[in-house]
């Protein structure tokens, strides 16, 4: 066979622009005859314009209803059942205070602001529209899948990219989806020409990714991407009040320090005091360690990469049914056509016997169990290092092959009633901060300085990592006790730690 | 020891030049132990330096938007050596960021396997001009 006539697979943004096409197909797009008041539960009554509103109606934002903010932390805490399509909301409104914040501040400070403030065109109206498709590219579980497929040589490629590298995939994703030529033509006719919105979708998509051309405007980008966004602000309070933690971010006292300074070139996002971020930054490390690290929460993050993983490895049996036509999550893309609703909660389920096994797990919420857990009070030798550990968390072939030598070393009984996708090795990974663009002036006429300076950012991360970071192996709990002796020895021979069992033990109530 | 060779990760690459850069600073010093004042940011402008001349430090891709270079990658692997216990940062102020033995102990037992010669090479060089670039304590 010659090589022309070989099929070549499609690039990433072909395939998202068939993503989009599909998620259009069927949709009878209308022009909103006025603008719309949404009553958030966080925010109060958000206002959108009539192109907001056109947007805010398209199958791209519609898509986040069923997808939830937090993926599956609502199974150990109830009531975070908010989606990202809220969350979308919550940051365009949220981008817009921050954006008058700076101009008041600029206003009473004698200083030049620069920026166009009209909702239906110019520098507000991009900031607000960049906000809203901020998260149009997470899928299945937000970022319990992202953990998934973010290792994909596909979006490597884009992580390799200066362009792209400080980009997480979910960033790549969207902004692919917003470039994409089916989305693009439907923004032309019912946004610009339907609505009458002076937009750029060039400008948009940038803004997404955090980058503007003008470096004078480069605070804009900041609004949507740095330490502390739009994103942040929205998300860390939003997710606090759903999970149900007495949590703050005090807005007003953040935006009140917001301004903008000479930087380098570039006039930049900086804060005139570090005390707002410090409170961002507590709430987020409170968050990370109580919610999305919590152990129930990483053992169903676990749970769903045993399903996606026998879904990959059994893509002809078990592909996953969506509106005409099935995926078996062999890329990014494919995480993109289903949510969390139409996963979970198929009338009639899908895929083979272990899949229907997992999916009544969920419905039930029969979850795996600790087997082991790994961390400084667990493990004898924890200060020589746990290098070879931590690099699993980039290595899932690596982790692939802990977890099958676990199941290898079952007895015979127990190894045929499990398979390697039952044995779950959680290495999560650190909170992080965007410390590039944290920046402080104390005053407009004080020299811009990294926060750094003010505030030991990295002690965060030390002191969390040190007190709260814990790795875990995860089984159903029939053969918990059996998984934790075979897995005892294994991880000795791959990471070099020595666990202490009884410790282990208490630690996981085994 | 692991059961199979380890791919050589970026936190290899750091953690490799800094227990080069100690045991340089032993031959330079005579203290065994290796401390010097930095934050991230300070690591960030060295590493981009050091990039333009040393290829094995590619694995650190800058981005080229924005008012200063930076890599997410070298950020987060200051992170996971940090949550793997091959540096820590002292108190009060977490200025001062120290090599553990067991940075040693992982490059001369896991990391050094996977390097050919020239590497080794470039590793050294990096590690001497690292020095020269922080104030040790």
């Amino acid at each position: 066979m010659e090589n022309s006539s070989v099929p070549q697979s499609p690039t990433l943004a072909s395939r998202v622009n068939s993503f989009v096409e599909w998620l259009f197909d069927g949709f009878k797009p209308t022009v909103p005859k006025r603008p719309k008041v949404f009553n958030d539960a966080l925010l109060g009554n958000l206002l959108f314009a009539r192109h907001e509103v056109a947007v805010i109606d398209c199958p791209v934002l519609q898509r986040l209803r069923r997808i939830k903010q937090t993926g599956l932390v609502y199974y150990v805490f109830p009531t975070a059942t908010h989606t990202r399509f809220e969350h979308s909301l919550g940051v365009a409104t949220l981008a817009e205070r921050c954006f008058n914040a700076i101009r008041e501040r600029s206003h009473v400070e004698g200083t030049a602001f620069g920026a166009d403030g009209d909702r239906s065109r110019g520098d507000l109206a991009h900031l607000r529209m960049a906000a809203l498709l901020h998260d149009v590219g997470h899928g299945l579980c937000s970022h319990a899948s992202e953990q998934i497929y973010e290792l994909l040589s596909d979006l490597q490629e884009f992580r390799n990219d200066p362009e792209y590298v400080k980009n997480s995939p979910g960033e790549i994703l969207s902004y692919l989806i917003v470039k994409s030529p089916k989305f693009q033509a439907w923004f032309h006719e019912y946004v610009i020409q339907g609505c009458q919105a002076d937009l750029n979708l060039e400008r948009i998509s940038n803004l997404i990714l955090g980058r503007i051309d003008d470096p004078d405007k480069w605070f804009l980008a900041n609004i949507i991407s740095s330490a502390y966004d739009a994103d942040k602000l929205d998300y860390i309070a939003r997710d606090s009040r759903y999970c149900g933690l007495a949590l703050t971010v005090d807005l007003p006292r953040f935006l009140s320090m917001i301004s903008i300074a000479k930087y380098r070139d570039s006039r930049v996002l900086v804060l005139r005091n570090y005390v707002p971020l410090e409170q961002i930054l507590f709430s987020k490390m409170t968050l990370t360690g109580s919610v999305y690290q919590h152990q129930k929460v990483k053992c169903l993050d676990s749970m769903l990469r045993s399903m996606v993983g026998h879904i990959v490895d059994n893509a002809a049996q078990t592909p996953v049914p969506v509106r005409g036509r099935f995926i078996s999550f062999a890329d990014p893309v494919e995480y993109l056509y289903t949510t969390d609703d139409e996963f979970f909660w198929q009338p009639n389920g899908f895929g083979d016997g272990y899949i229907q096994t997992m999916l009544a797990r969920f419905r039930y919420r029969d979850l795996f169990v600790r087997c082991l857990e790994i961390s400084r009070r667990t493990v004898i030798n924890w200060d020589d290092g746990r290098q070879r550990l931590i690099d699993l968390n980039k290595q899932p072939y690596r982790l692939a092959e802990v977890e099958a030598e676990i199941h290898k070393g079952l007895s015979a009984n127990v190894r045929s009633t499990c398979g390697n996708h039952d044995i779950r090795l959680s290495v999560p990974g650190i909170p992080s901060i965007k410390t590039g663009d944290a920046l402080i002036q104390t005053s407009k006429d004080a020299d811009v300085e990294n926060i750094e300076r003010y505030f030991p950012l990295e002690q965060w991360t030390e002191a969390y990592g040190h007190n709260k970071w814990r790795s875990f192996i995860y089984a159903p709990k029939e053969i918990a006790a059996a998984v934790r002796d075979a897995a005892i020895p294994v991880l000795e021979k791959y990471t070099g730690l020595k666990m202490d069992a009884k410790k282990s033990n208490q630690a996981c109530h085994l | 020891m692991a059961a199979t060779q380890q791919a050589l990760l970026p936190d290899h690459i750091l953690g490799a030049v800094l227990a080069l850069a100690e045991k340089e600073h032993a031959r330079q010093a005579g203290s065994e132990r290796l401390a010097f004042r930095s934050h991230d940011f300070h690591l960030q402008d060295i590493f981009s330096d050091l990039r333009k001349q040393y290829p094995i430090l590619k694995a650190f891709v800058f981005s080229e938007s924005g008012p200063q270079p930076y890599s997410p990658i070298l950020n987060e692997s200051v992170s996971r050596l940090q949550l793997s216990g091959l540096i820590g940062r002292e108190n009060p102020d977490y200025e001062v960021v120290f090599v553990r033995p067991a940075a040693n102990l992982f490059y001369d037992e896991v990391v050094k396997e996977s390097l050919d010669s020239s590497e080794i090479k470039q590793l050294d060089q990096i590690a001497v001009a690292f020095l020269s670039r922080v104030t040790t304590v």
